[in-house]
């Protein structure tokens, strides 16, 4: 890559933007700080950012809101930077076409790593669908919809095997229990996430070596799940 | 005789005193004219059968007394009476069906039976008045109760919290003023102080904040419970365990099947992560720590085994009490067990699960369990 990737930082709290900046410039990202919702949303327009780092409280607006207001135009990467800690208001982040989200305080390393994961994203969305995920032991074949652990073919259901790859392909995102219902069993399905926590066990089972420690599917407890991407 | 003042009290009676009694009195009106026609009722049956004056005066008492239990009213045990005392001259004794008070010795029946009657409705509103002073009384005990324990919790958090505080100002502070002075090692160390403390802090607020998800309904602790699945509440634990301390060893054995629990997730993970960083602070050893949950007839059960030096048996007893840091009892320095502990407890309770701490052959054993398990 010859040009940095354009990064910007909507936060009102200054040292957390330090820090981030800290983090990211050394990176070879560049990176410019917004501390209000307005100046934040000007600044996407004018520097047309690759990815936007998003606080959900914001001094001058709900960052809920400055989500819907970029999306009804752009599908640039957004992730959630948000103290709070309630299930619910990360839900509705994504929901509204967040990619990902981090909660406060997080590591340096998953930052860069959420980092790296959507700017991968936000490329092949405009290239092409990738054919293969190869993680561990782990390969899936989109094409040929085979399943294979160590070398081994693994029998999955048409549903079973349609939950995976959604997975996959989204590799390293967060999936929402409710998005994931609403494109593997359609928009009317049942919103009770039962019969999708059972089909994920028993996929668990036969992916995972111990489904208690999973190496490939996690869960973001009331949330969703998150598939390993490297 | 405390009876005797009340009733004289009862004479000295101000305006609205008397209104709001007859209000009262009103209300308890309907009660009052069932009971005294139940017990017309059986006196007449009781008549058909006997002349027995004396019985009746009896069945008679009675009702007032039960009219006074039913009622806490005095104007209903006064009318009560005088109705009683008449209706028995009235119906009961010769001449019957007329009121005479002229008979030898009626007179000391009459007054000795509206004496009794209205002494002993006196008495039975006043034991009422009494059961409701102590239920009040205890209330204010319980609530008094509950005000200490949160002040103990305060100060015990207060006191947990100064501790990382101070060694993060301290170290920070040192490492802006003598930084020229100090070499690579030094700071890193300082660094990793920071570090260390701020993570303890961050646990310490997470177990805060998630008593903020249970509510209090009438003293009764409880939680919005959803159906989860235990392996994945489990591994979502033990992978932020993990992520916090990636040389600890956490070895995980759960059931074949898939079982869902209602619960609240975030508390159990809570819980499960104070039981786990306790067995990696408070163990002494560098063992892997045994994670077994297990389904059981009436309850799932989780157990968290460390293979240390155990817990001292005179700490089982108020282990899960909060008391925390009042005695270094290990001598280990570590922030204080205490509220981790305690709040274990409070949210297994909120569950209706119990959470039990025992020593096994080689360590320490703690067990919390879970109602209403479904395999699927």
């Amino acid at each position: 890559m010859n040009t940095k990737a354009n990064i910007i930082i909507i936060e009102d709290e200054k040292n957390i933007c330090n820090f981030i900046e800290t983090v990211l410039s050394p990176q070879g990202y560049q990176v410019t700080s917004a501390y209000t919702g307005t100046d934040g949303l000007k600044l996407i327009e004018s520097l047309k950012p690759d990815v936007v780092l998003l606080d959900l409280g914001l001094p001058d607006m709900d960052g809920l809101e400055l989500i819907q207001e970029v999306r009804s135009t752009s599908t640039l990467p957004i992730i959630v930077i948000s103290a709070r800690t309630l299930e619910r208001s990360k839900v509705a982040a994504l929901d509204l076409g967040a990619d990902d989200y981090l909660t406060k305080p997080f590591g340096t390393a998953e930052l860069l790593a959420r980092i790296r994961t959507a700017l991968r994203h936000s490329q092949r969305a405009t290239g092409t669908q990738s054919l293969k995920y190869e993680v561990g032991n782990l390969l899936i074949d989109f094409e040929r919809r085979l399943v294979k652990v160590k070398g081994q073919d693994v029998h999955l259901t048409q549903i079973e095997y349609k939950l995976v790859s959604l997975l996959a392909q989204n590799a390293g995102r967060v999936m929402t229990y409710e998005s994931i219902i609403s494109k593997i069993w359609g928009p009317f399905a049942d919103s009770d996430n039962q019969i999708l926590r059972v089909n994920m066990a028993h996929i668990r089972r036969k992916l995972e070596e111990n489904p208690a420690e999973p190496q490939y599917i996690f869960t973001e407890i009331g949330v969703g799940y998150r598939m390993r991407e490297e | 005789m405390p009876t005797g003042e009340y009733v004289m009290k009862s004479f000295h009676i101000n305006k609205t005193d008397l209104k709001a009694a007859a209000i009262n009195l009103v209300r308890n009106l309907p009660i009052t004219i069932e009971y005294m026609a139940a017990a017309t009722l059986i006196s007449t049956i009781f008549f058909h059968f006997s002349n027995n004056v004396t019985n009746i005066s009896i069945i008679y008492t009675l009702a007032i007394i039960m009219i006074a239990r039913a009622t806490s009213c005095y104007g209903a045990g006064i009318l009560a009476s005088l109705f009683g005392v008449f209706w028995v001259n009235f119906a009961f004794t010769y001449p019957y069906l007329t009121l005479n008070f002229t008979m030898s010795g009626y007179p000391i029946t009459f007054l000795g039976m509206a004496l009794i009657s209205s002494l002993s409705s006196s008495i039975c509103i006043m034991i009422t008045k009494q059961n409701v002073q102590l239920q009040e009384k205890d209330r204010m005990l319980l609530n008094a109760e509950k005000e200490t324990m949160r002040a103990n919790l305060m100060r015990a958090m207060s006191h947990d919290l100064r501790t990382p505080l101070t060694s993060i100002i301290g170290s920070s502070s040192t490492y802006l003023s003598q930084e020229e002075y100090m070499s690579p090692e030094e700071k890193r160390k300082l660094v990793r102080n920071i570090e260390e403390d701020a993570q303890w802090l961050l646990n310490m607020v997470e177990n805060l904040l998630s008593v903020t998800r249970i509510q209090d309904e009438k003293g009764v602790a409880s939680v919005a419970k959803a159906d989860e699945s235990l392996e994945e509440v489990i591994s979502d634990s033990v992978r932020r365990f993990r992520k916090r301390f990636p040389d600890v060893q956490v070895r995980v054995s759960i059931p074949d099947s898939v079982i869902i629990i209602p619960m609240d997730a975030t508390l159990i993970e809570q819980v499960i992560n104070n039981l786990l960083e306790n067995a990696l602070f408070h163990s002494g050893t560098n063992e892997p720590i045994d994670l077994v949950a297990a389904a059981e007839k009436s309850a799932l059960s989780v157990s968290i085994k460390d293979y240390g030096k155990g817990i001292a048996p005179d700490l089982l007893d108020t282990i899960f009490d909060g008391g925390g840091t009042s005695e270094n009892h290990t001598g280990d320095g570590h922030k204080g067990v205490g509220i981790g502990l305690s709040i274990c407890k409070t949210i297994i309770n909120a569950h209706e699960g119990e959470i039990h701490a025992g020593n096994h052959p080689r360590g320490a054993q703690f067990t919390f369990t879970l109602p209403d398990w479904r395999e699927y």
